[in-house]
C-alpha cells in the first residue's frame, strides 16, 4: 500500500515537470514576442490553445492516478 | 505525518466518491442509458430552446441581459473564424456550426458545476445527474461529429480531388508522397482522439478535484471547494473556446490550398517595395 502511494507521488512529479517547462517556454516566447513586437499582443488568444495542447500531457499523468 | 498519508491513501473506504465512467441509471430495448446521456439530453433541449427565442428577441438596437450575452458569444466566434480564413463573408457562412458547438461545450460545462448535479441526487446507487463533457463517450461523439463536418467542408470547398490532394501534395511520381499522405491522414484521425482527451479531462478532472476539496473540507466544504469552482467556470469557458479554435484551425488549414507561396512571396515583394 505504501508503495502504491510512493509510484503515485514519482509518477505527479517527474511527469508534471514536462509541462510545466513547456508552458513556462510558451509564456516566455510570448513576453519575448510582445517585447519586441507589442503589436504581437493582440496572439493572446492563440497563446492558450498551444497551452491546451502542451496541458494534455500533464492532465493524462493526472488521470492515470485514479487508473494504476 | 504517517496518518496524513494514510488519509490519502484510502480511497477505497471513506474517500471522495470519484467516478472516471458514467454510471448507467437504466435500460431502453438492450441501449443502457447513463446519467450523462440523460444530462445531455437536457443540456441540449435547454440550449435550443434558450437560443432559439435569443434569435426571436434579437434586434438591431442591442438588448440587455441574455440576449446580450449570446450576441457577444456569437460575434465572438465570427471574429475567430474571420481572423482564421481572412473573410468576413466566409465566417458568416460557417458561423452557425461552430457558434452552436461553442455554446453547447461552454453550457454543458457549466452546468456540471449547478448543486445537485453530481452525488446529491442518486438512483440506483448513482448519481442522477453528470455533465455531458465529463463522460469520454460523450467528446469522443462531439468531436468525432466536429471532424467529419470539417472534412465535408473541405471537400464542398475544394472538390473531392483537391481535397486529396491536400493530403497527397507535392509530384504524384515521388513515393514519398502517398508516404506522407498516409501520415497525414493518420494525423487527421488522431485529431479525434486529442480534442476529446483534452475536453474529457480537462472537466473530469475539475469534478474530481471539487470532490477531494470538499471531502477534505468536510465541515468547511464551501470555503474550500469554492476557489476550485471558480477555477472551473474559467476553465469551462476556455474549453469551449480552445475545442471551437482548434476545430476553425483544422478547418482553416483544409480549406487552404497551393497559393500559399504564392501570396507569401507577394507580400513580401510588397514589403520591400515599401521599404526601397
Amino acid at each position: 500500500m505504501e508503495l502504491d502511494v510512493l509510484a503515485k507521488g514519482i509518477m505527479m512529479g517527474f511527469g508534471m515537470l514536462g509541462p510545466a517547462i513547456g508552458i513556462g517556454l510558451i509564456g516566455s516566447s510570448f513576453m519575448n514576442a510582445v517585447g519586441r513586437n507589442p503589436e504581437a499582443a493582440k496572439y493572446f488568444g492563440q497563446v492558450f490553445v498551444i497551452i491546451a495542447i502542451v496541458e494534455l500531457m500533464a492532465l493524462l499523468v493526472f488521470a492515470s492516478l485514479f487508473i494504476i | 505525518m504517517f496518518s496524513l498519508l494514510q488519509l490519502f491513501a484510502a480511497t477505497e473506504e471513506s474517500g471522495p466518491a470519484i467516478h472516471i465512467t458514467p454510471g448507467e441509471l437504466f435500460t431502453v430495448g438492450g441501449f443502457s442509458i447513463t446519467n450523462s446521456m440523460f444530462y445531455g439530453g437536457i443540456c441540449s433541449i435547454l440550449i435550443v430552446i434558450l437560443l432559439i427565442v435569443a434569435a426571436r428577441k434579437m434586434t438591431i438596437k442591442p438588448k440587455r441581459g441574455f440576449i446580450q450575452f449570446v450576441e457577444i458569444g456569437t460575434e465572438f466566434i465570427i471574429g475567430t473564424i474571420q481572423n482564421s480564413m481572412g473573410s468576413r463573408k466566409k465566417a458568416i457562412q460557417y458561423a452557425p456550426f461552430f457558434a452552436s458547438a461553442f455554446f453547447f461545450v461552454m453550457l454543458s460545462n457549466w452546468l456540471g458545476l449547478l448543486p445537485g448535479v453530481g452525488e446529491a441526487i442518486t438512483y440506483n446507487e448513482q448519481p442522477v445527474l453528470r455533465p455531458f463533457t465529463a463522460d469520454l463517450n460523450g467528446t469522443l461523439a462531439a468531436s468525432t461529429v466536429m471532424m467529419i463536418l470539417v472534412q465535408y467542408f473541405a471537400i464542398r470547398e475544394n472538390g473531392f480531388i483537391g481535397y486529396l490532394r491536400h493530403f497527397f501534395a507535392g509530384s504524384l511520381k515521388n513515393p514519398a508522397t502517398y508516404l506522407l499522405g498516409v501520415f497525414e491522414v493518420f494525423s487527421e484521425l488522431t485529431r479525434i482522439g486529442s480534442l476529446a482527451l483534452r475536453l474529457f479531462l480537462n472537466v473530469a478532472i475539475g469534478e474530481i478535484i471539487i470532490a477531494i476539496f470538499t471531502y477534505l473540507g468536510s465541515f468547511a466544504a464551501p470555503i474550500t471547494a469554492l476557489p476550485f469552482i471558480v477555477l472551473e467556470l474559467f476553465v469551462g469557458a476556455l474549453q469551449a473556446y480552445i475545442f471551437t479554435m482548434l476545430t476553425i484551425m483544422y478547418l482553416s488549414a483544409a480549406i487552404k490550398h497551393g497559393h500559399d507561396a504564392e501570396e507569401t512571396i507577394q507580400a513580401a515583394n510588397e514589403v520591400t517595395a515599401q521599404t526601397a
